[in-house]
């Protein structure tokens, strides 16, 4: 499984977000993202999932032209952003069944419960949200995004808030969807997580690719005089 | 089907968060008791008969306090980001609409009988006509206003402009809905006969089905950009 992105652009008014950003992120393997603020990373991110429609150019799946105006692709997605997105009302179980009848999963607490699980928050399932802490919380996001499965999993700054443990638990996580040939779209400032984590690099800067490069044997340091003007490079 | 499916559980999450904070329904419901205590003090009983004014002052509380909630509809879905994660589930954006309509409805209907029931006690107003024809006038009524008021509701979130905009956008679309309920709300209050007041509550259905049907085909523009 391939997510591709050829000419993506995208303008907010007068001023281009996205100029032309081409891309492949393929199943089994982590894209990660980087660029300095502004760069035009989670626009990125937006583009590829369906969330904003972009002026030009297309995103596909397997050759085939996908839209957020889709449901049989947003059915496909996943996301875990800095955002929890929860329901701070509703406890975790509550958030995570309302989630998934939308995504048509049988909405009982033992399903919650084993999402939950498999994050290592199980305990978690009859709290209310606005009682959790910011990394608990980020575990039950991150529980709400797999529930259903998702082909394509889309990362924005999903470390944000997350102790030691908790991202100790995103990292396995990730190892996980890695094995089971999900495409992985990680956008990150964390260099050197982004590194270790990811399959494949590039880097936006000012709305533009300036380096798409393997991660295996890279530095932090090698892609900084990426953020700042200088290099531009597609390996 | 599936929209229903979708629309009824939206609508059961946006009541459950709104009963457990309380804090929309509660600002609603002190604008209702307020407004109808201060109407109750500015009319002079000796010169307008209370009976002949209530309904039109019933209609212009509850067009406030609509408009004062439909502001905080979208509010749960903003604070942690919600709303991005609900647009990327595979539910329909008429879904999504008639789900938060229906919450919305329910509120107002909430507002709506206490509305009703302050001014004709703040009033006085004794035998206040059949309440069955109160009902069948105020459900197309009431759902219009719901209807209007999500749909700005969400427009107004993506306005620098903010809930000030709300009353501009919606109280235009709503003086036919205003109009044709005080009036057939009025003649349910003088116990008019059905056939006086028919017309005006086929009307308000009519603005009921329009404004769904036209909010639920446009919301889809207004939700993903």
């Amino acid at each position: 499984m391939t997510l591709s992105a050829r000419g993506l652009v995208c303008d907010y008014g007068p001023t281009r977000a996205l100029d032309r950003v081409d891309l492949d992120a393929s199943g089994g393997s982590i894209l990660a993202v980087f660029g300095p603020n502004g760069a035009g990373k989670t626009t990125l991110l937006r583009a590829l999932s369906g969330e904003r429609r972009p002026d030009a150019g297309e995103v596909t799946l397997n050759g085939a032209a996908v839209s957020g105006s889709d449901p049989a692709w947003r059915a496909r997605v996943g996301l875990v952003s800095h955002r929890t997105g929860l329901y701070r009302k509703l406890t975790v179980g509550e958030n995570l069944a309302f989630f998934g009848a939308l995504h048509g999963i049988n909405r009982d607490r033992q399903m919650a419960v084993q999402a939950l699980d498999e994050v290592g928050a199980a305990d978690l399932a009859d709290i209310p949200v606005e009682k959790l802490s910011r990394g608990q919380r980020q575990r039950a996001a991150l529980a709400r995004s797999l529930l259903h499965d998702p082909d394509v999993l889309f990362l924005d700054e999903p470390f944000t808030g997350l102790d030691p443990g908790g991202a100790s638990t995103l990292e396995a996580m990730l190892q996980v969807r890695r094995e089971a040939a999900t495409v992985v779209v990680l956008v990150t400032h964390d260099l050197e997580r982004g590194l270790k984590l990811a399959d494949r690099a590039l880097v936006l800067r000012r709305g533009r690719r300036v380096l798409d490069t393997e991660c295996s044997g890279r530095e932090a340091e090698d892609l900084l005089p990426f953020f700042t003007a200088g290099g531009n490079r597609v390996e | 089907m599936m929209s229903l499916r979708w629309a009824r559980l939206i609508a059961w999450k946006d009541l459950q968060v709104e009963f457990r904070s309380g804090g929309r329904l509660l600002a609603m419901i002190a604008f209702v008791v307020l407004a109808c205590f201060l109407f109750a003090l500015a009319l002079d009983r000796s010169l307008v008969p209370a009976r002949n004014v209530a309904a039109s002052l019933a209609w212009l509380t509850i067009l406030f306090a609509a408009t004062t909630g439909a502001g905080r509809t979208f509010d749960t879905e903003e604070e942690d980001g919600a709303f991005r994660h609900l647009l990327l589930t595979p539910v329909s954006r008429h879904a999504i609409f008639l789900g938060k309509s229906a919450a919305n409805l329910v509120l107002v209907w909430i507002v709506t009988i206490l509305a009703f029931v302050a001014l004709t006690s703040f009033l006085g107003v004794r035998d206040a006509g059949s309440i069955v024809r109160h009902g069948a006038v105020l459900l197309p009524g009431t759902i219009g206003l719901a209807a209007v008021g999500t749909f700005f509701g969400l427009m107004s979130r993506h306005s620098s402009l903010g809930d000030t905009l709300l009353p501009v956008l919606t109280f235009p679309l709503l003086v036919p809905v205003i109009f044709f309920g005080a009036t057939a709300s009025g003649r349910v209050l003088t116990e008019r006969p059905w056939a006086e007041i028919s017309g005006s509550v086929r009307l308000l259905w009519a603005f009921a089905i329009g404004f769904v049907a036209v909010g639920s085909v446009l919301f889809r523009y207004l939700a993903e950009e």
